[in-house]
């Protein structure tokens, strides 16, 4: 028993410190050794012969210590001596790979960075493509979206009625339940300073919707949706946390928002971001069946029935809007375009998510070649020594260990590596990446990225361990070969290997450049796009009017203009105003028009218009160009002349062919309404288009701009369609100086006249446009770095393969030089070499980039996919530095000197 | 060199080492020595044959190591049968001596044949 026990005892110490056992074998050898020297010199020999002959008899102790480690190996039971065997296996390539350090590093750093931004671009996929809701059975989420075929719009209309969302929560069937909701900005105030902060209304249905609970309290009840009720608030986390530290005594008290004294009832978790990230507080959407507006003003959101497919509630729904119309006619014509939620959320931002993830797969591709053939590399001068061991018995498997041992530690290496750099990577990504992606701010490593990265790890291992063993050759071939350079025969299909692992990198590397050329013409094209105005020069910023002071139109109108004197006052400002609505940001008041004299034909439905209430010289401001007519002055304003201006494409679809100034037109309002018909407009000018929503927009918007004297207020109720609410207004400051440097001027002139004035939003015109085209420059950003590390290894990947041959054929260029060739012709002949193995992989790579082509379409502008310029030049460029790569080696061959070359054969 | 050594068939050196351990206690070197001067000079045993079946007969359990100090005060690894490997050398000697007999019987009758 007690024998079993130290047995026991030593296989256990064998296994854990295999260092142990090491120095046991060692010293037992040492000692058999001394003993046959001790018996030479009694035979009679002197110290060194009887060392001399000791050696000679006793081999190579390492010889022989392998050996007994494979012994003591092989009884021990099943998975430890397996464990064993895998443990002294990696030990032993980790020291081979110490002692190659340049091998080891280059293919470390080689596998880390292509890894590592596989790991970073990965983890954003996986959190924001891929699970953007953090909502129960987020597949049966549809966004309510609607289109009106007969204004050419098949979606895009992202707005609804209360009317209809009472008659879907009445009517339909494919619905399991409903909710609308907006997003406004307000004023926090009471218990701490006031904060701008984003309000969404939703109806208490909202949490049933998307199937979430609050952390703390309770969400909305029905009632708290019926209008007159005591106003409820629920915070959001980031807002609990970032205004009241956490405190759960928050619940019950109340805050103001806008004036308007709400009790807090509960707090959301912190992962819950509806309808975006960084909404700060949830009220009550109110409204009843009984007076539900007919103004497009809310969104929706709802849950499809177990088996309801999304086609079959899309005509569910466009049936009952056309019931709906028979009572409300603005409802008429729209269809049903609802969209998984996910979809609405991050469609656009996806497909450029999956390109750059395609794009970073093609760069671990190249990255593997080459580390593939840094490995053909490595097997070549390791020849002999893997031919002994075969020698000696070991088998493929033997030999594929030996192989599968230094990858798995290498891609390991390079994977750990790699996480590092994800982890920096998906910081930075994070920082420059477009503010609308959901789920930004919990994106970071998990244990799915860990577990990701390291399967990646292992597939590269995989490859390149084969790689060798593919090139296995019998036994005595290489022992006879070995160690010498080999003139012909192995050594040619070795290049073959390596030629087509060179091709593919090319191939690989122009398609990435190809698709990266594309997205930096489509992103220049972008950027060359007119916006309509002068975004150089000019700071903005929005000012919101508290309801409780300013309670009238009157009163809100002349706050601004009293602020806008004030502001054109300050130094080096040189044109000053202020509009409900700046371009390229959307959210604009909306309406279809009638022109007067016009027989009002019940088919023909104009397009929507957006309406700015603007203040004097807003044209001026902008730098926008008047077309025709005249502008609208501070004179417009004062006298509250119905007076408006007009873009192009307003002009173009209300009248085609005509002379609009002059003519007058009306915003239009249900005929059953009980208020009184807008006043007429007379439309005085006609100024060029400007972007609204974005840059590339497939048409330009029409837009109506009207005195801010007579369009919406806060006493004038949104039912009478007169025009924005001038509550809230963007101010542009153009000026001769920087325009950040007038922020503090402004905000101060913005005190001088109501110190509890904020401004909100303060940025730059420039801003405006930059954030418009983020988007693209982001997607063009990440695809240029993976096209240009792409094209990076894949010179190393050329360099090194067409130096490996000059290096092999160094005793045939020797023979030919001494024969008479010209160093001239030499070099070019290796340089023909690779230049053709570099042609095809470019050819490869263009028709890879045309079958490619439709994937990256929808991501760019202005630009065909198979634009022949952009394939042209960068093709061009390509084979240029391929050729490049192959002169430096080749020049080296045409150096060689006979003489050398021929005394090494 | 007058006495040509002959290849040790497979399985035998294992026999060797329990038949000369099983007269007690021994080290590698002595081991060796053992068996090169009971055969004459015939059965030279390679270190690196050796050791490695020394090891190996460790790790079925036949035979037992630990360090001891030899009879003119060197340190070395003794090695010692278990009771298993008695059993075993036992067994591996009549299975030899069986083997023996029948090459001799079958070697006889080709003679007498011839």
């Amino acid at each position: 028993m007690k024998r079993f026990a130290t047995r026991l005892l030593r296989r256990l110490r064998d296994l854990l410190l295999p260092g142990d056992r090491d120095r046991d074998i060692q010293q037992e050898l040492e000692l058999h050794f001394e003993a046959i020297v001790d018996e030479g010199r009694h035979a009679g020999l002197n110290e060194y012969e009887a060392r001399l002959a000791a050696r000679r008899r006793f081999g190579s102790i390492m010889h022989i210590k392998d050996r007994s480690h494979d012994v003591r190996g092989a009884g021990w039971a099943g998975w430890a001596g397996w464990i064993e065997g895998v443990l002294r296996d990696v030990n032993h390539a980790a020291r081979r790979l110490v002692h190659a350090p340049a091998f080891s590093a280059a293919a470390i750093l080689t596998l880390a960075l292509a890894i590592g931004a596989n790991a970073s671009i990965f983890t954003v996929v996986h959190r924001v493509v891929w699970n953007p809701l953090p909502y129960a059975s987020p597949y049966r989420l549809i966004a309510l979206d609607y289109g009106i075929p007969a204004m050419n719009m098949s979606s895009g209309i992202a707005s609804m009625t209360w009317q209809l969302y009472w008659h879907l929560t009445d009517r339909s069937h494919s619905l399991q339940s409903i909710a609308v909701y907006d997003a406004i900005r307000a004023t926090l105030t009471g218990r701490g300073t006031p904060e701008r902060v984003v309000v969404s209304h939703a109806t208490p249905s909202l949490t049933r919707v998307l199937g979430v609970s609050p952390a703390l309290g309770r969400w909305f009840t029905e009632e708290e949706g019926v209008p007159g009720s005591a106003p409820a608030a629920v915070l959001s986390h980031g807002l609990w946390v970032r205004r009241y530290g956490g405190d759960p005594g928050v619940l019950g008290t109340a805050v103001t928002i806008d004036g308007v004294r709400a009790s807090v009832v509960g707090i959301m978790p912190a992962t819950f971001a509806f309808p975006f990230a960084g909404t700060d507080l949830w009220m009550p959407a109110q409204s009843t069946r009984a007076d539900a507006s007919f103004l497009f003003i809310v969104s929706g959101v709802a849950r499809l029935h177990d088996g309801v497919s999304i086609e079959q509630s899309r005509a569910e729904i466009t049936n009952l809007i056309s019931d709906l119309s028979q009572v409300s006619p603005n409802q008429r014509g729209i269809v049903s375009a609802a969209l998984p939620l996910q979809e609405m959320i991050v469609g656009r931002v996806a497909r450029a998510l999956w390109t750059l993830l395609a794009a970073v797969g093609i760069v671990l591709l190249v990255a593997c070649a080459n580390v593939a053939n840094l490995f053909l590399v490595r097997y070549e001068s390791r020849q002999r020594e893997i031919a002994v061991r075969r020698a000696l018995g070991a088998g493929r498997h033997g030999v594929l260990r030996y192989f599968l041992a230094e990858s798995v530690l290498l891609s390991m290496a390079g994977g750990a590596l790699g996480l590092a750099l994800a982890w920096a990577g998906v910081r930075l990504l994070v920082m420059f990446s477009p503010a609308n992606l959901p789920r930004l701010d919990e994106v970071g490593l998990d244990s799915t990225v860990v577990m990701f990265t390291a399967a990646l790890s292992l597939a590269t291992a995989a490859v390149f361990s084969l790689i060798p063993l593919l090139r296995l050759r019998p036994v005595g071939d290489s022992l006879h070969e070995g160690g010498r350079g080999n003139v012909a025969g192995g050594g040619r299909r070795l290049y073959k290997g390596r030629h087509v692992l060179m091709g593919c990198q090319v191939a690989l590397a122009l398609t990435l450049l190809i698709a990266s050329g594309l997205m930096i013409r489509s992103f220049q094209k972008l950027r060359n796009v007119d916006p309509g105005f002068d975004s150089s020069s000019a700071l903005t910023f929005s000012i919101g009017l508290p309801q409780r002071e300013y309670s009238s139109r009157r009163g809100a109108v002349a706050a601004h203009q009293a602020i806008l004197e004030r502001l054109s006052a300050i130094p080096g400002v040189t044109a000053v105003s202020a509009s409900s609505c700046l371009p390229l940001l959307g959210g604009c008041f909306g309406n279809s028009l009638f022109v007067e004299g016009e027989v009002l034909d019940r088919a023909l439905m104009r397009r929507f218009a957006s309406f700015r209430a603007v203040a004097g010289g807003y044209f001026e401001a902008m730098g926008m160009r008047l077309l025709r007519g005249r502008g609208l002055a501070r004179g417009d304003i004062d006298r509250r002349e119905s007076n408006i201006v007009v873009n192009q494409a307003f002009a173009n679809i209300y009248f085609p062919a005509r002379d609009p100034i002059g003519r007058r037109v009306q915003s239009s309002t249900p005929p059953n309404s009980s208020l009184p018909k807008p006043d007429w407009l007379t439309i005085v000018g006609v100024v060029s288009n400007t972007a609204m929503n974005a840059l590339a927009e497939p048409e330009p918007a029409p837009q109506v701009f009207m005195p801010m004297s007579i369009a919406g207020g806060p006493d004038i109720p949104p039912e009478a369609l007169l025009g924005p609410n001038v509550t809230t207004m963007a101010y542009v400051l153009r000026s001769a100086v920087p325009p950040a440097e007038l922020t503090a001027a402004a905000r101060a002139a913005v005190a001088e006249i109501d110190p509890n004035l904020a401004l909100a939003r303060v940025r730059t015109l420039q801003d405006i446009v930059d954030r418009a085209s983020d988007q693209m420059a982001f997607t063009m950003m990440l695809l240029a770095i993976a096209a240009a590390v792409a094209l990076l290894l894949g010179i190393v990947g050329i360099y090194g393969v067409v130096s490996y041959v000059v290096s092999q054929r160094t005793s045939e260029i020797g023979v030919r030089l001494a024969l008479g060739a010209e160093p001239r012709s030499v070099a070019a002949m290796i340089v023909r070499q690779g230049g053709f193995v570099a042609l095809a992989g470019a050819l490869a790579g263009l028709a890879l980039a045309l079958a490619g082509a439709r994937l990256i379409e929808s991501l760019l502008y202005g630009i065909s996919p198979r634009d022949p310029m952009v394939f042209g030049l960068t093709t061009l460029a390509l084979l240029t530095i391929a050729l490049f790569a192959c002169w430096l080696p080749a020049r080296r061959a045409a150096r060689i000197s006979p003489i050398e070359a021929l005394r090494s054969l | 060199m007058a006495v040509r050594q002959i290849d040790l068939l497979q399985g035998t050196l294992d026999l060797l080492i329990l038949q000369t351990l099983s007269r007690g206690p021994n080290h590698g070197y002595s081991i060796a020595q053992r068996i090169r001067e009971l055969s004459d000079d015939v059965l030279r045993i390679e270190e690196g044959s050796l050791y490695p079946a020394l090891y190996r007969l460790e790790q079925q359990g036949l035979i037992d190591s630990d360090w001891r100090v030899t009879e003119n005060n060197r340190k070395a690894k003794f090695y010692e049968l278990t009771r298993k490997g008695r059993a075993a050398a036992r067994a591996e000697l009549d299975g030899w001596v069986r083997l023996s007999k029948a090459v001799a019987r079958v070697l006889r009758a080709i003679e007498q044949g011839a």
